[in-house]
Formats: C-alpha cells, structure tokens, sequence
C-alpha cells in the first residue's frame, strides 16, 4: 500500500492526462494559426490514451496516497464517463470557437484541466482532496463560462458563475471545517460514525449538504446555472452542463454514500427527497416557459439533475444493500446518459448558431426537418431521449431510477418523476414541432457543418440509440463500479 | 428449417422496419417508388399475419412463442407470443395499415418519403404491442407508437394540427408513464415474493398481489389505458386529434391505436390486478354508462362530420369498457368483438369523410345535401357503414353490441337497459347525419362543388373492399372470431373468480 511506484502506476490516467495537457499547450505556442486544428486531434489523443490508462487501473481496488486518494472501480468508470463528455466536448467546441475568432489552444487545455479535476474529485477518499479536485473543476469551468471575451453575456454568465460557485465553495469548506472538529478525521469514510446524532452533526451534514448540491444547481441553489450557461460559447455550455454536474454528483455520491451511508442516512433522506421534487419540478416549470432552446435545455438540466437527486434518495430510503448498490448504479448511468444526449444538443444549438447574431432561439429551428432532414432527425433523437422515450438512454436512466426508487419504497417519488418527464416532453417535443412541423424562416439559419461537430453528433446519436435497446455490456461495468462501494 | 421454425412473430413486427430501411436509399422526389415501397411493405406484413390463422384453439395457449434474453439482470426478455385475442387485433392491425397507406396514394403530397416512414414505424409499434409477452417490452411497444401519430397529426394534419397533436401526446405521455411506475412496482413486488425479478407477462400472472399495491397499480394502468380508450372524461384529446388528423390518420387512429387501451385492459388489467380490478368494476361500468350515453348525445349536435364519427367512437368504446367489466362471457366476448367491428366500421367511415373532403375541402354536415344524387355509390356505401356503425343485424356492429348488452343484462339489468337506449341515440344521430348529408336539398355551397364532384375512384374501392368484405362476413358469420377469442375470453374469466372466489359478480338487486 505504501509502495510509491504502484501509488504511481494508479495514477497513470491522471498523469497521461495532464501531460497531454501541457504537451496542447505548448505545441500551441508553436503552431502557425492555419494549422490550430491539429490541437483538437492531438488532445483527443491524449484523452484515449488516458482511456487506456483507465483500462489499465480498472479492478485495482486500491486506497493511494496514505488514504488521501481510492482508485477503485467507481472511480475508474466516472472517469470513462469523464473522458467520454471531455472527447465529445473538445470535437464539438472547435468550429464554433473558430468562427468567434476564440482560441482554440487555450480551451484544449482548459478543458482538460477541468477533467483532471473530475479525475482527482472521483477519487477523492478524503476531504481535503476532494475540496482540491471541485476547485480544480470548477476553475477551468469559470475560465469557460466567460471565454467568449468580447460578448457581455459570457461576461456576466463567468462573473456569476464564479462569485455562486465561490459562495458555494466557502459553504462547503465550513461544513468540511466543522466535520473535522466534530469527528477529528477528514477521511471520508470515518465521517459518518462521529457526525451520527447531535444538532452539531446535523449543522455539518446541513453545510455538506448546502455546499454540494449548490455545484449540481438544485432548486433552490440553481440561479447561478441559467445565467451561466446561456452565456457561455453554446458548445462549451454542453460540457459545463455534464461535466462539472458528473463531478459534482462524483462529490455527492463520496459524500453521502461512502461518508454519510451509515446510520446518518435517515438524517438526508428526507432533504434530498425534497430537493430532488423541488428540482425536478422547479427546472421543468422554468423551461416549460423558455422559448430559447439554450435556456431551455439550460433548465432542464435542472430537472435531470433533480432526477439524479431522486435517485440518491433512494439511495437512503433503501431496505438492503443490493437496493442501494442499485440506486447508486441508477444515478451512475444516468450521469452517463445525461451526459452523451445534452452535450450533443447543445452541439446542434451551438450549429445553428453559425451566424453569430443568432442566440439559440426556438425560430432557428423552425422548418430544420426540410433544410437539414439528418441534423434534425439526430436532435430529434436527442429531444427523444432527454423527454425519456424507448428505445434511448434517456428512457433506459429514467427507467433504472424510477426502478431504484420503486424498489426503495418510495412510490411517490417515482410519481412525481414520471409526471415530470411527461411535463419535459412539453418543451422536448416543442422543439420538434418547430423542427418537423413549421415553415423555414425567410432567412433561415445558417448550418454550422464542420467535420469534428458532424463526426460526435453522429457518434453521440448511434450512442444514444444503441445504449437503449443493448444496454446489458454497460450493465456489468455499472455493477462493478457501484458495487466496489458496498 | 419449416415455415414453423420461422420467428414468424418478430417477421411480422419488423418487415415494416424493413420497408423504412429500404425507403432510406430510394429518393425523396421518387413518390411512386416509396408508395410502393411503403404498400409492398404492408402487404408483405399482412400476408406474414395470416399465418397467425394457424393458431389453434385446442393448443397451448400463446403461440408462436419467441423467448430471448434481453437485459437479464432486470428480468426482461424479448418475449413474444400470441393467444386468439393478439391474432385478431394483430389481424386488425394490418388489414388497417394497408387500407390506410392505399389511400394516402393521392391525399398525401408533402413530404411523401417521411409520411410513408413514419406510418411504418407506427406499424412497428402497434403490432408489437400487441404480440409481447413481458410488460417492459410492451411498454417499450406502446411509447414506440406514440411518437409516429404524433408527427402524422402534426405534420399532415389540418390547421389547428400542432395543438391538437401536443395535446394527444401529453395526455397519453401521462398515463403512460404511471403506467410505467406501475409495472415497475408489480415486477418489483413479485421479485420480493419470489426472489426472481422478471417483467415475463405469464410469471406475474396469478401471482397474489398485495390490495393495496393492486389498488395503486390498477389506477395506474387505468389512467394509460381509459386516456387511449378514451373513456369519458379523459376523451378530451380524442375529438381534436380526429379533427386535425388526416384522413389515414383516423383510419389508424380510430381502427387501431384506440384497440391499443381496450387490449390493455384486458390483457394486463384484469388478468393481472383481479382483485382490484372487481373492486374498482363498478365505477368503471359507471364511467363507460357515462360514456356511451355521453358519446351518442354529444354525437347528435356535431356540425362537422368527422367530429361525430370521432364522438360517436367514444360511445362504441364505452360498449368495450363495459363489456370488459362485467366479467361474464358474453360481455368479453362482445367486448373483442366489439373492439374489432368498431376498427372496421370506423375506419371505413374516417376513409368515407376523407372521400368527400378531398373532393369539397369540407366536412360541415351543414354545407353538404343532396350527395345521394349526385353521387349514388359513394352514398350506399356511406350508407352501408352507417348502418354497421348502428348496430343493424347482418353487419358487425350488431354482433359486438348485442354480446355485451347480454353481458350486462347478467350482470345487471338497468346497466343493461342504459346502454340500450345508446342503440336508440345511435340510429339517431348517424341516420340524421346521413340524411343531412345524402338527402335533402344540396346546399348553395355543394352546388358550387356539383360539376366536379365524382363518386368514388378505383383507388377508393379498392381501400375500402376489404373493409366492406369484413364488416358484411363478421356479420353474418362472427363464429371465425368468436371461436378465436373463446379461449382467452374464458381464461380472463376464470382468472378473475378464482382469485376473487366469486362465483357471479352481480349486484345484488
């Protein structure tokens, strides 16, 4: 456990990583502009072969660094999903980038700074660094969010999102502050026993609480989220909407599942069952009124996270540990999922926005099906997906959590997310209606149709499809992950 | 390998798919290559579903079994197999399609590669709902035919098309997904019995569900399948969608998708849930009373044709509700019957009306007159459904209707005498429709039409022989179908009094 070179070795998708990350960023200084492209092959490189770096560590099992770090399967498949949204994002982002005249090197990097903090907050057996991966997370986010320099929105989406998520930050450094001075650990997995029982355990969990779930946007922490993603670059808006919430929920399940699973479950249960209703209804209300696709789906992924939410307090309401493994496997997949379909349809968002006068707004896709019948079959797919219809991932997460939540007894739970999801479909399918039933504008959008942004918008639909109808492979990966907890 | 070796079910839902695979590489300017593509596919299919007339009554009961793993680690399976009731909607089913896609030869114009492909992909849906044996497949089945109606209403339908369409999805999006937490909960509850987690429809079958989960559950797929019906007062959607949809639309619409909640009913709810299902029947004889007499009295004062055949679908299903709820074997029988003549019937009478709005642009009965003159086969014709729609002896909607009227005479004799008076509004309402319609003085606005009015094209007969051969054949000889449906009729029955230990479920007075 102590031996150094193996500690390394664990290390190795992290290290590939960051390597990968300074090698774009200093080739970038050298390439002349017209050849810049090549960055977003050389980072995708870099990022499959910390993939296979993954591969390698997967089923070690092992507590790292005198306990301050697990690389146990959980965290190699919430890396896999990390690396999965970091390639999509570095091949949708480009073209939009470069017709703003952004730079490219910068947000290669960027970005997978980002993905190191993921890396390091899936992790995380350890307070400490956990608060040090959500910084390193959240960081580059901020960075991304104002990116685009010269427009007032990403201005004021970077601005808000850093002064929130800083806010956050400090609440949940308090409650990690105030559970080291209750328990005199700050071992995630010693935690639990000393916060049981107390007003002053329930003010730490509060604070945990309060700080972590400010990071995934739940109602009512979200205000930060419209802002920030309608500000930022479309295409980066997609990663900001996956990726920082897949590392924050990383956070989540750290947190609640291995620190706070014991006994101090039935403290949360019901705060993060009443969080997860909030979310979910709360982000679907909103979004029901955007008649700005970005907004919109910016909303909406409130309401997937409350979905996710639900999953987790299902996760504290579960009678056996295989109810719970399953709960946990629930919120994994739909991160998973969730992931794949909301960065593409922010893509086809960012690809109607060739001309940069247009801001995402529902007319830009009126009469799509007639201009563009693959690019609007493809959202279609997405739109299908994210309102939760066979046969997509997005029906299959839906499913896995309102099957946890079923099994963990809360019925009305599982009511109040099938009656969001129909909810969701309002606005889902509005798009499609613009899309397949409405006239072209006089002078319709422009098509973005960059090779890289056509390439993963493909890539993600078959993804979509194909994790509906043969979702069994991923199961074994799901069981694994979840199961390395329990 | 023999023809019985063939998955012959999995052929049947999937050569539509096949046809829209095909459609992909032929293009979109190329009309009459994809109607032919599209109707190649749908006979192909229908000829599939005749060798389900094979099915044999003495056999076991599902036939034609296909059984593999899908996601075994939750139970389900691709599980497919059929009993009479599944071969006669099956049947149904793709008699419908190629009725529907035969007829949009000329109507559809727009987007004609995307039509075709969508009324495919509905196929897939409806057929396959219909043949699954393990409710996650079915689920999967049933979301499938949503989303294709809804872009047939949406992109081909009439003017206030988006709304209406909207409207039909989030209604059935809701039921459906309670639906989908209700299975769910009844997996989960027998896999805590048993300690095998599975969605095979003939494992939870019998299994002894708790009251108050079967109560809870039974309100779920209540909510799916009385919103797909429709039953009274969750019709709202029906009469816009029929409105906006196009002619084939209402075809499949009326003919098969309504069948899909009748199915339901009797496949998953009462075999199923059987306590709660005694328990909550009179409310449900109550509500389908409700909508029989509703549906026909709404149905009088309609100005607009379809509008009237659409109210009057919510009557002739109040007759299947009823006949599901009183448990005996005439009222189930009728019931089906029903269900299947009502497909018939109705589906003709939506073509009938899409015959005269291609001509007119119209349907207001009050714009219409005098047709009978001007054009004598379309009006016999019209005639013809008319009276099969009222339930005259010789046609099939009398046989469906007496069945379940002599149903609930047993189980009781004012519920019966209730929906007898609906075969009094009936005649009614169709007969005053037809009437405006054919005979009277035409109205200064048919005039304007007169000289290009022309009775009814080859195309048209064609589409509609078969409909005409079957509500005449099923009329005079409904033995075929009642022989089918038997079996299963008497197995729901049973079912229901041995977990109830009642041996007559009338009411006491």
């Amino acid at each position: 456990m102590t031996d150094p070179l193996n500690d390394l070795f664990t290390l190795l998708p992290e290290l590939i990583l960051t390597a990968t990350a300074l090698v774009v960023m200093t080739v970038d200084l050298f390439l002349p502009r017209r050849a810049k492209w090549i960055l977003t092959p050389l980072a995708i490189f870099g990022m499959a072969l910390t993939g296979i770096g993954c591969v390698l560590v997967w089923g070690v099992n092992d507590t790292v660094f005198a306990g301050f770090y697990v690389v146990d399967d959980l965290s190699v498949f919430l890396k896999g999903a990390t690396l999965v949204i970091g390639i999509l994002a570095a091949l949708f982002a480009p073209s939009y980038l470069v017709s703003r005249r952004l730079p490219l090197g910068e947000f290669n990097t960027i970005l997978m700074f980002s993905l190191i903090g993921m890396f390091v907050l899936a992790s995380s057996s350890d307070l400490i660094t956990m608060f040090l991966g959500l910084e390193l997370m959240v960081m580059p986010a901020y960075l991304l969010t104002g990116y685009h320099k010269t427009d007032r929105f990403s201005n004021e989406g970077g601005l808000k999102y850093f002064l929130l998520g800083s806010f956050a930050s400090a609440i949940l450094l308090f409650g990690i502050s105030w559970t080291y001075g209750l328990t005199g650990t700050t071992r995630v997995a010693e935690i639990g026993a000393g916060l049981a029982g107390g007003p002053a355990g329930l003010v730490a969990i509060a604070m945990l609480t309060v700080g972590a779930t400010f990071k995934v946007a739940a109602v009512p922490f979200h205000y930060w989220t419209p802002d920030a993603y309608q500000g930022a670059p479309t295409p980066l808006t997609g990663f900001l909407s996956v990726g920082p919430k897949l590392g924050a929920f990383a956070l989540l399940v750290r947190l609640f599942v291995e620190g706070l699973g014991g006994d101090v479950r039935a403290d949360w249960l019901a705060v993060m069952a009443v969080l997860a209703v909030l979310t979910m209804t709360g982000g679907n209300i909103v979004a029901l009124a955007q008649v700005n696709v970005k907004r919109m789906l910016a909303y909406s992924s409130i309401a997937h996270t409350g979905y996710i939410l639900a999953a987790l307090a299902a996760y504290a309401a579960a009678p056996s540990p295989a109810v719970q493994q399953r709960s946990v496997e629930a919120v994994l997949f739909y991160l998973l999922g969730y992931g794949v379909m909301n960065i593409a349809a922010f893509a086809v968002v960012g690809m109607l926005q060739r001309d940069p006068r247009r801001y995402g707004g529902l007319a830009s896709f009126a009469g799509l099906a007639g201009r563009a019948p693959w690019l609007a079959a493809a959202m279609a797919v997405l739109l299908l997906s994210l309102t939760g219809i066979p046969p997509t991932v997005g029906f299959f997460a839906k499913l896995y959590v309102l099957l946890a939540t079923v099994d963990a007894g809360l019925a009305w739970l599982a009511v109040v997310v099938a009656l969001n999801a129909a909810l969701a479909a309002f606005y889902y399918l509005r798009v499609i209606v613009y899309m397949y039933m409405r006239d072209a504008e006089d002078e319709p959008a422009p098509i973005d149709r960059h090779p890289f942004a056509t390439t993963a918008l493909a890539i993600s639909v078959a993804g979509v499809l194909a994790l509906g109808i043969f979702v069994e492979p991923v199961l074994d990966f799901l069981q694994a992950s979840a199961g390395s907890l329990f | 390998m023999s023809v019985s070796d063939l998955p012959i079910l999995s052929l049947i839902v999937f050569t539509p798919l096949v046809g829209v695979l095909v459609m992909l590489f032929v293009p979109g300017t190329a009309h009459r290559a994809i109607r032919w593509v599209a109707l190649v596919a749908s006979l192909a299919t229908l000829a599939l579903s005749l060798v389900l007339l094979g099915y044999d009554p003495a056999g076991a009961e599902f036939q034609f079994r296909e059984d593999l793993e899908w996601i075994p680690a939750f139970g389900m399976g691709y599980r497919l197999g059929v009993d009479g009731l599944s071969v006669v909607l099956v049947l149904l089913t793709t008699v419908l399609s190629v009725v529907a896609i035969l007829y949009s030869w000329h109507p559809i114009q727009a987007r004609v590669k995307e039509y075709y492909a969508t009324m495919l992909l509905l196929m897939v849906g409806m057929l396959g709902v219909f043949v699954s044996l393990d409710l996650f497949l079915f689920y999967v089945f049933w979301e499938i035919s949503l989303i294709p109606m809804y872009l047939v209403i949406g992109i081909w339908g009439g003017p206030r098309r988006i709304y209406a369409t909207v409207k039909f999805v989030i209604y059935t999006l809701v039921g459906s997904l309670l639906m989908l937490v209700a299975i769910l909960a009844v997996a989960i509850a027998h896999g805590n019995d048993t300690g095998t987690f599975t969605f095979a429809y003939e494992a939870l079958r019998g299994h002894p569900f708790a009251d108050g989960l079967q109560a809870l559950a039974f309100v779920a797929f209540f909510l799916a399948f009385a919103i797909k019906v429709p039953m009274w007062p969750l019709h709202t959607w029906l009469p816009d969608a029929h409105v906006e949809a196009p002619t084939a639309g209402s075809i499949i619409l009326a003919g098969v998708l309504l069948k899909l909640g009748g199915y339901g009913f009797l496949r998953f709810s009462l075999p199923l849930l059987p306590d709660a299902a005694v328990e909550f029947a009179p409310i449900v004889i109550a509500l389908s009373i409700v909508a029989i007499i509703y549906g026909a009295l709404v149905s009088m004062v309609q100005p607009d044709l379809k509008k009237l055949i659409a109210y009057s679908s919510v009557s002739h299903m109040g007759f299947v509700m009823l006949g599901a709820f009183v448990f005996n074997e005439q009222g189930l029988q009728g019931s089906v019957f029903q269900m299947v003549s009502h497909g018939i019937t109705t589906g003709a009478l939506f073509l009938l009306v899409g015959v005269i709005y291609e001509r007119t642009h119209d349907r207001m009965i009050a714009h219409m007159g005098g047709l009978n003159a001007r054009l004598p086969r379309y009006a016999g014709i019209f005639g013809l459904f008319t009276f099969a729609s009222i339930g005259l002896p010789g046609l099939s909607g009398f046989v469906g209707e007496f069945l379940v009227v002599l149903g609930a005479f047993r189980y009781n004799g004012w519920v019966a005498a209730a929906a007898m008076v609906v075969v009094i509004l009936s005649a009614v309402y169709m007969l005053w429709m037809f009437q405006r319609v054919f005979f009277t003085v035409p109205s200064d606005w048919m005039r304007r039409w007169w000289p290009s009015l022309t009775d009814m094209s080859r195309l048209e007969w064609i589409s509609l022989a078969p409909l005409i051969f079957l509500t005449v054949a099923l009329g005079v000889y409904p033995a075929p179908v009642l022989e089918l449906i038997a079996e299963p009729v008497q197995r729901i029955i049973e079912g229901v009094t041995d977990s109830t230990g009642l041996a007559s479920l009338g009411l006491p007075w």
